[in-house]
């Protein structure tokens, strides 16, 4: 059975690079500027006897919908649920990058951190403790440096351990949010169609967010009248 | 001192206390890291003044000015 793998992340941060690195033969247009990817491209992969279906997803800085791109990600995660989602970052600008991080840990993907252009966080002078990020985040943290294919080998090993053992990321809150999304979680865990199609913690906290795309998500269906009496 | 973002000068910097607006752009200005309690500095202004470049968290942003009227930030200079 193939392996469905997507690379997502910021704009320009090399995910078009990695992914040309993972694909053999693979000619994708690499460009160095954001948003040039606008599309997402298919390509395959062998790795130990398993086949890998990857597709480059368009650069990103969050998951609502508001531009086509990012809907297109967003899209590809919620509907077509890959089994192993790999999150390049650009290590030199980590912190504005692992915002998207934990968005990609709200939505509950079985995630793989890549923290690409390690040269240029080295040459700041950045020293990252990959181990203890991954420790606290609890997920895989791979370094690369994809235009000098270093890392590559690591991270198909990463994406194949993953596959093999997913494991569904995610973020505790405080102990209050914690209570309404639980309450949340029950009410919306009654309508199965609801939460065959999306994880239901990531609509609860959607919800307290009022995002306008969950609203819509969850408008018209009985239960979205249910998660108000929740939150009276 | 608090005042709006779009108020600062090129050179000048402050901290955010609060993002005024709603909604979608709202969300949009969080996402791009613009939280309280973030510095932000002005880098300079596109010739009519319009858009801003800030530099926040280590990386360069650019707010039309009718977003950067919503950021109130607090000046550490006494005016």
């Amino acid at each position: 059975m193939t392996v469905r793998v997507a690379l997502i992340g910021n704009p320009n941060v090399g995910k078009s690079v990695v992914f040309n690195n993972l694909v053999p033969g693979a000619r994708q247009h690499v460009g160095n500027w954001p948003g040039k990817t606008v599309e997402r491209k298919i390509g395959r992969f062998n790795y130990n006897g398993e086949e890998y279906e990857i597709v480059d997803l368009p650069g990103c800085y969050s998951l609502t919908c508001r531009a086509m791109d990012e809907l297109v990600s967003r899209t590809y995660i919620l509907e077509e649920k890959p089994d192993v989602v790999v999150n390049i970052t650009d290590a030199s600008n980590i912190e504005r990058n692992l915002y998207l991080t934990l968005l990609l840990m709200e939505l509950e993907t079985n995630l793989v951190l890549v923290l690409n252009q390690m040269d240029i966080a080295d040459s700041r002078g950045y020293d990252i403790c990959s181990d203890t990020l991954a420790s606290k985040l609890g997920i895989p943290v791979i370094e690369t440096i994809a235009t000098r294919k270093k890392g590559m080998e690591e991270l198909k090993q990463a994406i194949e351990k993953a596959a093999r053992f997913p494991k569904r990321a995610s973020i505790k809150y405080s102990t209050d949010v914690e209570q309404v999304l639980a309450r949340l979680v029950d009410t919306l865990s009654t309508d199965a169609d609801l939460v065959r199609d999306y994880p239901p913690r990531w609509l609860a906290i959607k919800i307290l967010e009022n995002d306008r795309n969950v609203t819509e998500i969850l408008a018209g269906r009985p239960v979205y009248a249910k998660t108000k009496e929740v939150l009276a | 001192m608090e005042q709006k973002l779009s108020n600062l000068k090129a050179g000048e910097a402050g901290t955010v206390a609060k993002v005024k607006s709603t909604g979608q752009i709202r969300k949009r200005i969080l996402d791009m890291g613009i939280t309280t309690g973030v510095r932000v500095e002005v880098i300079r202004a596109a010739p009519l003044g319009d858009p801003v470049e800030f530099e926040l968290r280590g990386y360069l942003l650019t707010l039309r000015k009718d977003e950067a009227d919503t950021v109130i930030v607090s000046t550490e200079e006494s005016a």
